[in-house]
């Protein structure tokens, strides 16, 4: 594997100098405008849709509405379903249409489609179509939603439950807690927030009547994923759908799907015979592109005399919002639970959560998809076992870890890790922080008048199991290039670098000449899309084997090139040599010469291909933070994040995946929420005026440590990076604000430490309320 | 944004007979409020007066006893100008953190007046440091200018040329910022003028106002300690998601103490 220094990523001139090619970018002539009608209510019944006076506005084209898709036989955006066991309730997966029918069940939810000649021509005609409504009341908070006489979003999902799913064995978890001789209960909420990629929702459909294809244009994780999506809307077979893309602006999995509005437009450019085109704004994708996050979570750990911890079993209630978004079931459950007792020694645990129908933006997997919400669970609840148990919060940690000798280590839902380092990555991040110095910091905070607080903690994901087998192309064209081929796309990674790096790497050559392709029209390779931190463990092992067969194809010509027979031919950094002599012929030369038959493919061509397994990483991340309690702003002072991610390919690029996840996730203890009113169902915090996004500092005294134990499950060793920053920092931040807040006598606070907030919970701590900003509370059942 | 017409002025004069030929013109400044609400439909003007081409209303006048800003002067100008930045360095402090790079770049200072956004940072250095504010027709005292939520004392047809602001002894702002837009949630701007000390606050209310109490606290001493423990009524305080009035009330004596503490450096 080649090791060179880094030299910046490959896509970073494009990048920073504006000339990616994004979305709106792509430009097709005689294009029409498409703009969405919204609902301006939560819950309503449709009385009547009037679009007369729209259609008779100069340069409107057409007006669709949920009825147009309906004749077009038009089916229910689709939900990613996974194997049950036989006695296991089945979810219900209510019809999710492009264009309401019937209903409006979220405010914003598209109503009807206005095409028109240009963009403010559709605009003007929108507020023209008259939506007449019988109103209904709102639900919008998951308890309220779940309760008897709650309002009841769908009539086939009684008493708005879409799922009542557990994992783990509740008989003897129950069992062990019965003869525990501590129990230690913990409640948390993690609130919702709204994903924002750069790029919002956006797409041109065009319908290719000759070819009888369908092409979207749209921001992607994975075409092909988003293009079989999309083929069942539509009702036809996956290969009549292309999705194109190039560049896309951010992911975090709210991109990975597609939205009601991208397979409106395909259908009205079939009936227009013209491209369509819909430019989204930052508006719509607050009130309607995928949320996250929004779990009530109720944990409770079992322990012996000693400190050793028996059991845990969890009770978790998520809102999914109005509909199921397609990862909504898979994210909020399996996700959720799949390492349900962390990087503890856990023989037994259960968990049951339920998932909820309210009035609000249906929730997605969004950078961590359910582990965050496990490992904040479970790290709270293991710092308050210190607390209340009077342990040291190290200590409580190193006794319950699983020890290195214990691989494979199987949980209690058959969930096996394979290998680990858990106590080198806790004591890497006690050095790197300098643990012990800590009472100086806080002593000199204080001088300053700062709350200072700091908290250790440990997280393991999963990443994404292989599922369906991930192709890898390799393909030698006629420029001297190479070309990669595959269907995870980037919003933002680096995978041009990384890919490339893999690959020039094993053939020797220079990376600059080494071409990543991936959402190209036409292109059919097998494989998933980017997600679940799947990209470099999976599509990197595959072009790593790719790579490989190529330098065994070459061999055969190498060996007739030089005259010898190919087990006296070796190969070393791209050239081929007879064994203990000089001469030799470079892989490039080799594919210049023998570039086979006109029209035929290039016999070094290759295919790497795997269904690889999920992967652990895991980490142990310390985080430092001081509190002004006079106005109740926190500020992270130091981050210490330690993590086994397997083999590192490139430093620079984990270390940036790193720093997005770590802020992705400050950004989430620190203030982002989105905020649904309680009586109207609108959501309060629909701009950037109310919502607050992390900021680049936010993260200060970041530092970031690979600690890599490689594992066997892939040739390349690596275990995915994507959303452990993300999955390490909600823990992590969350229990080093209470440890600051400890002192001045606040014993729960749920995020975000929005300066009010915190302030709030100070002044209530003072008047004897040291509970006063817990949300929620739950009993386990 | 909906459709509209748009014209540069080659004058205020120009700019005044255009907004009078026509009711729901409206004056653009630098844009930083208007584009923004046109954008999100929330304004619909029949034309735009651009004032962004009148050279002579950007300048910045420092005298022996006054700093004078002409209306279409940017925000990054302001905060850069070293002149200032000697004279009265809390101006230049003040619009040096007004929105982000892009905001000071084009925002100017009689656009900001003239919007009187509750949150908006002028207003209170306006207050704070007894300026005048100049117009085509007159000249109005800072403290009969401000009338509330968005109001001014300015007529139809009247447009700001200029600021004008005394150099005070000292004077320093602190802004507590919303997490989210970064306006002022609570903005304090004190002063020793040579009318006395001036304590005037944005963000917190419907629209500027001064904290007489604290004023005349400064001025028995100017110190933090003279105004720690004044606290402000929070009945007449904004209260929203990000700060109810209790919160806001108690920021306004914090900022204020952290103000003259800066004042005093």
């Amino acid at each position: 594997m080649s090791h060179d220094a880094f030299h910046g990523r490959l896509e970073d001139d494009r990048m920073v100098t504006g000339s990616g090619t994004y979305t709106l970018d792509w430009d097709f002539p005689d294009t029409a405008h498409a703009w969405f009608v919204r609902a301006d209510r939560a819950h309503a019944e449709i009385v009547s849709i009037d679009a007369s006076a729209a259609l008779a506005h100069p340069g409107v084209i057409a007006v669709l509405t949920g009825a147009d898709l309906e004749a077009a036989g038009f089916k229910s955006l689709p939900v990613i379903t996974m194997p049950l066991k036989p006695d296991a309730m089945k979810p219900l997966m209510p019809f999710r249409p492009c264009l309401a029918t019937g209903k409006v069940r979220l405010a914003g939810e598209a109503v009807a489609c206005v095409i028109a000649e240009t963009q403010r021509i559709a605009m003007d005609a929108s507020e023209l179509v008259v939506v007449e409504y019988n109103e209904l009341q709102p639900v919008v908070d998951s308890l309220d939603a779940l309760k008897p006489g709650a309002p009841q979003l769908h009539d086939d999902v009684p008493g708005n439950l879409y799922w009542d799913y557990e994992d783990g064995d509740r008989a003897g978890t129950d069992a062990l807690f019965a003869r525990a001789a501590k129990i230690v209960k913990h409640d948390l909420y993690n609130h919702r927030v709204v994903g924002h990629p750069m790029e919002p929702r956006c797409c041109t459909g065009v319908y290719d009547a000759a070819k009888d294809q369908y092409f979207l244009y749209s921001p992607t994780q994975g075409p092909r994923m988003q293009a079989s999506m999309v083929a069942k809307v539509l009702d036809v077979p996956t290969d009549k759908v292309d999705v194109v893309a190039k560049d896309t602006g951010g992911g975090f999995g709210i991109r990975s799907a597609p939205y009601p509005e991208y397979c409106v437009t395909l259908l009205a450019s079939k009936k227009l015979g013209r491209p369509v085109r819909w430019n989204g704004t930052r508006s719509e994708v607050f009130l309607t592109d995928n949320q996250a996050r929004d779990f009530i979570c109720h944990g409770e750990l079992a322990l012996d005399d000693k400190g050793k911890f028996l059991a845990m079993r969890f009770f978790i209630v998520a809102n999914n919002g109005a509909y199921l978004a397609p990862t909504g079931l898979l994210a909020q459950t399996r996700s959720v639970t799949s390492c349900i007792t962390g990087v503890y020694d856990v023989p037994v645990s259960h968990a049951r959560i339920q998932l909820v129908a309210t009035n609000t933006a249906q929730v997605s997997a969004y950078r961590g998809a359910g582990r965050p919400i496990m490992s904040m669970l479970l790290e709270c609840l293991v710092e308050r076992a210190a607390i209340d148990l009077n342990m040291d919060v190290v200590e409580i940690r190193r006794k319950n870890l699983i020890r290195n000798d214990q691989y494979p280590y199987k949980l209690v839902n058959g969930t096996t890790y394979d290998c680990g380092d858990f106590e080198g990555v806790l004591d890497d991040a006690l050095k790197a922080a300098d643990w012990n110095g800590f009472d100086k910091r806080r002593a000199e905070s204080a001088r300053r008048g700062k709350l200072r607080g700091r908290a250790l903690s440990t997280y393991i994901e999963s990443t994404a199991a292989g599922g369906i087998p991930d192709d890898a192309q390799l393909l030698f064209e006629a420029d001297g290039t190479i070309s990669l081929k595959s269907s995870s796309h980037s919003h933002g990674q680096g995978h041009e670098t990384s890919f490339a790096q893999v690959v020039a790497g094993v053939l020797g050559v220079p990376m600059n000449i080494v071409k990543l392709r991936t959402g190209e029209a036409g292109m059919r390779v097998g494989g998933g899309g980017t997600g679940g931190s799947r990209s470099m463990v999976s599509f990197g092992s595959s072009y790593l084997l790719g790579a490989r067969e190529v330098v065994k194809k070459g061999r055969e010509f190498a060996a007739k090139e030089l005259e010898a027979s190919p087990d006296d031919i070796e190969f070393d950094h791209g050239e081929y040599s007879i064994k203990g002599t000089d001469r030799r012929i470079s892989l490039m030369d080799l594919a210049k010469k023998y570039k086979g038959s006109a029209g035929e493919p290039h016999p070094l061509n290759s295919v790497g291909s795997g269904k690889w397994g999920m992967t652990f990483p895991n980490g142990a991340h310390i985080a430092e933070v001081e509190i002004d309690a006079e106005t109740g702003v926190t500020e992270i002072v130091s981050y210490i994040a330690v993590d086994d991610i397997g083999n590192v390919i490139t430093h620079a690029l984990v270390e940036g995946q790193m720093q997005g996840g770590l802020t992705q996730g400050a950004g989430q203890i620190l203030g982002e929420h989105a905020i649904y009113d309680r009586d109207t169902g609108q959501l309060l915090t629909g701009s950037f005026m109310d919502y607050p996004m992390p900021r680049a500092g936010m993260v200060a005294g970041l530092e970031v440590l690979d600690h890599p134990v490689p594992t066997k499950l892939n040739p390349l060793g690596a275990k995915g990076v994507g959303e452990a920053g993300c999955t390490g920092a909600l823990p992590t931040l969350a229990n080093a604000i209470v440890d600051a807040l400890r002192p001045v006598g606040v014993t729960h606070f749920d995020m975000p430490a929005t300066p009010q907030r915190v302030w709030q919970a100070i002044q209530a701590a003072k008047a004897g309320n040291p509970r006063a900003l817990q949300t929620y509370t739950l009993e386990y059942a | 944004m909906y459709a509209f017409q748009y014209r540069k002025a080659k004058s205020v004069d120009d700019a005044v007979s255009a907004l009078a030929a026509d009711a729901d013109a409206k004056v653009l400044g630098g844009g930083q409020s208007l584009v923004a609400a046109l954008k999100l439909r929330l304004a619909q003007p029949s034309a735009l007066v651009d004032l962004g081409t009148i050279g002579d209303l950007r300048y910045i006048k420092v005298g022996a006893a006054e700093v004078t800003i002409g209306a279409m002067t940017t925000h990054a100008t302001v905060a850069a100008s070293p002149e200032l930045k000697k004279a009265i360095p809390a101006l230049a402090d003040l619009a040096g953190d007004i929105g982000d790079r892009q905001v000071r770049n084009m925002g100017t200072c009689g656009g900001s007046i003239a919007n009187n956004d509750p949150a908006a940072d002028y207003p209170a250095a306006c207050q704070g440091l007894v300026a005048t504010i100049i117009t085509n027709k007159r000249r109005i005292a800072a403290d009969d200018f401000f009338k509330g939520l968005y109001e001014t004392a300015l007529e139809a047809g009247e447009i700001i040329t200029a600021v004008s602001f005394p150099i005070p002894k000292r004077a320093a702002y602190m802004k507590f910022k919303n997490p989210a837009s970064r306006f002022a949630l609570v903005g304090v701007f004190v002063a020793e003028t040579s009318a006395g000390p001036r304590v005037a606050v944005t963000g917190a209310g419907p629209g500027v106002f001064r904290v007489k109490d604290m004023e005349q606290a400064l001025a028995r001493k100017f110190a933090p300690e003279s105004v720690a423990a004044i606290k402000v009524p929070a009945d007449d305080l904004n209260s929203d998601m990000h700060a109810q009035a209790d919160y806001r009330a108690h920021l306004i004596t914090v900022m204020a103490k952290r103000a003259v503490e800066k004042a005093l450096k």
